[in-house]
């Protein structure tokens, strides 16, 4: 197997809130094209490890770098390596008072630099790919939670990322709209996106993950390919967590 | 037992029923829907009646339209009536003060210029809104005050009023292209002079050109243009009001902002003096500061120095202002979700662009209405201004009474000051609530 080149590295990751210690002794590595799935209880510091690496969290201890970026908590590269990473939340946090085209413009035309009518064509060709583009001229709040989830998709892609972070994107989804938001998800897994994905969607992480990572206490309790993790979990831990999810 | 699975087709929608639609089910429902309902509905129309009643006899029927002192008035009706003709004799001091005759229409000429300036903002197809209204806030004041002041002009001075000139040229030339052949002015003037479209630095060079020749040609009419002085002691009534409650609330707005900023900031000594700032105007009543400012603030200027009265009146009134608009400011923005940040963060977006283009946009819709209601608030408190010896539209009104050819004259010039500080603040919610359903679009399913 050609290994491909680090797209982030992260090594002994140490981070506190106040006196609480969310994140202890992470060290991670993804290559380029890898989907990694992240699970675990909640308060396991699943979130904060990916919000860590965009930089929405500032770790104390440890490095991480993105694509031969250091990333360095409140640091310059701040906005190189935000450049790199799209992220997808679970409330959507899509922006209210824009349109879903504005929404997906936005860091184009203002951060990027972009003429509008190049970014406007860009953005609907990602909103085609997420099958939003016939609702570009509406307002987020008259979307359904999925739609709104999908766009959510399409804003970060156009900004054009090598890396794609989901943070629990389905958890606050009715459960006929987390397929269509899956979907999307797959397809870009597809079509080779770097992505680390916190999820409890296992039937998702079976189908495309690369490893599962399950993390308790913040710590990364095991990290194994899908089949073998699902099937034979090494610790007493994962068992405990796998028999109350499946 | 079949196989097949039974059909479930939704039930047909029903009309509501008939007594809760339509107006006759509003009056049943809202008015009449059971006794004591019905009596709260009597006695509410028996008191409009009684008030109203009293008020149009007062007012209109017995009422003195002629007469040439109170004494008349009261010979007359004697106190069952209004005395109109005092008010009628006073009402171009009630509304400028003690502006010379001659020279009102300046200040006429002054307010028609603003409104000008704010029309292309309710034009459809105008889109350099923002620059109109930018200008409106930073440029028009200078003409403004020209026109109001008058007097000698130092050559900044003239170099300020013909900014403001070029601000308003400027504002009806866009406005007129973008309705007229839909180009912004720039690309409309550069396509008339035939400056070919590729050369981006010929453009840009022809547009400076143009907006220099403007400035010269404005520069040139306004020091060939004189207006003799009005000290602002003269000023007065409902225009005093205007200006010191147009500049508090135009300086409001953006400082609050600013403010709320400073408070929420992640640097501790912004923070600390946005705060200490914010508390120590919030903690004194504006009659204190007025009179701090008016009595103590010469003491500390150097000699030879002498602040214009009205001007230390404006600063306390904008400081005040802009103290309480930061807290109400603050409040929008902690209603602001922290998602927003984190994903415009996530983006890419830096501090600034986050906070206009999304924090702002959506904290400001939701003050609206708070922010109007400070805005009404100040524009009342200015008659506060009386207490240090200013003639707004209050004081002005109280003047009449001790004219001696109306003396002992309050109800009336009070009832119509009333009525003007009414209409002003109507129009100022009703504008609110009408830009609040403007802006309801997308913030609702619909």
């Amino acid at each position: 197997m050609t290994r491909s080149k680090r797209m982030i590295e992260i090594v002994g990751l140490n981070k506190w809130f106040g006196q609480f210690h969310v994140l202890k002794d992470i060290d991670l590595t993804v290559r380029d094209g890898q989907k990694f799935v992240i699970c675990g209880p909640s308060g396991s510091g699943k979130s904060t490890l990916i919000r860590c690496i965009n930089q929405l969290e500032h770790h104390q201890e440890g490095s991480i770098i993105v694509d031969g970026i250091k990333v360095e908590p409140g640091g310059r590269n701040q906005s190189a390596i935000r450049d790199k990473i799209g992220m997808v939340f679970q409330q959507f946090n899509l922006f209210p008072h824009l349109s879903v085209l504005e929404n997906c413009i936005l860091t184009p035309t203002l951060g990027q630099g972009l003429p509008k009518a190049e970014a406007e064509e860009i953005a609907m060709t990602h909103l085609t790919r997420v099958g939003i583009d016939d609702q570009a001229r509406k307002y987020p709040l008259q979307l359904s939670g999925g739609q709104q989830q999908r766009v959510a998709i399409a804003r970060a892609l156009c900004v054009r990322p090598q890396i794609m972070l989901f943070d629990e994107p389905t958890s606050a989804l009715d459960p006929e709209m987390i397929k269509e938001v899956l979907d999307v998800m797959v397809e870009l897994a597809e079509q080779g996106m770097t992505m680390i994905c916190v999820t409890h969607e296992m039937g998702f992480a079976r189908q495309v993950a690369d490893k599962v990572i399950f993390m308790d206490a913040g710590e990364i309790v095991e990290a194994n390919e899908p089949q073998a993790f699902f099937d034979n979990p090494r610790y007493d831990r994962s068992q405990q967590f796998l028999s109350h999810i499946l | 037992m079949s196989d097949a699975p039974l059909i479930f087709s939704p039930k047909p929608d029903r009309p509501a029923p008939a007594d809760t639609v339509g107006l006759l089910g509003w009056i049943r429902q809202n008015l009449f829907k059971d006794v004591p309902n019905a009596l709260m509905t009597l006695l509410g129309a028996y008191i409009i009646f009684v008030v109203t009643g009293a008020v149009v006899n007062w007012a209109l029927i017995d009422a003195v339209w002629s007469a040439e002192s109170r004494r008349e008035c009261l010979d007359q009706v004697g106190r069952a009536g209004a005395c109109w003709p005092g008010v009628a004799a006073w009402f171009k001091n009630l509304i400028y003060g003690l502006y010379p005759k001659d020279q009102v229409w300046r200040i006429n000429l002054g307010f028609v210029l603003l409104v000008l300036w704010m029309l292309p903002l309710w034009m459809p197809k105008v889109t350099s809104k923002i620059g109109i209204g930018l200008s409106a806030v930073l440029l028009y004041p200078f003409l403004a005050s020209y026109f109001f002041l008058g007097g000698e002009k130092a050559l900044v001075w003239t170099a300020l009023i013909a900014l403001g000139l070029c601000g308003l040229i400027w504002v009806w030339s866009t406005a007129l292209t973008e309705t007229l052949v839909e180009k912004p002015l720039g690309s409309w003037v550069i396509g008339r002079l035939g400056v070919p479209e590729a050369d981006e630095r010929r453009q840009r060079q022809t547009k400076l050109i143009c907006a220099a020749l403007l400035f010269v040609a404005a520069f040139a009419f306004v020091s060939l243009w004189s207006l003799s002085e009005v000290r602002t002691r003269l000023w007065g009534g409902l225009f005093l009001t205007l200006v010191i409650s147009g500049i508090g609330i135009t300086f409001s707005l953006p400082a609050g902002i600013l403010l709320a900023l400073g408070r929420r900031s992640d640097l501790p000594v912004i923070a600390a003096m946005s705060t200490l700032f914010i508390e120590l105007f919030r903690s004194v009543p504006l009659i204190t500061i007025l009179f701090m400012f008016n009595t103590m603030l010469p003491l500390f200027m150097p000699t030879g120095i002498e602040v214009n009265q009205l001007v230390r009146a404006i600063v306390a009134v904008c400081l005040f202002a802009a103290a309480y608009m930061a807290e109400v400011v603050r409040g929008g923005l902690q209603a602001i979700d922290k998602g927003q940040y984190e994903a415009s963060s996530s983006l890419g977006m830096g501090y600034w662009q986050t906070t206009t283009l999304i924090v702002l946009p959506q904290a400001l819709k939701i003050m609206i209405p708070a922010i109007v209601g400070n805005f009404i608030g100040l524009f009342k408190d200015t008659t506060l201004v009386s207490i240090i010896g200013l003639f707004d539209l209050m004081n002005m009104a109280r003047a009449i009474g001790e004219d001696t050819r109306w003396l002992g004259l309050f109800i009336e010039p009070f009832f119509v000051v009333s009525l003007i500080y009414f209409v002003f603040c109507f129009a100022m919610s009703s504008y609110s609530m009408g830009l609040e359903r403007k802006l309801a679009t997308g913030r609702d399913r619909s």
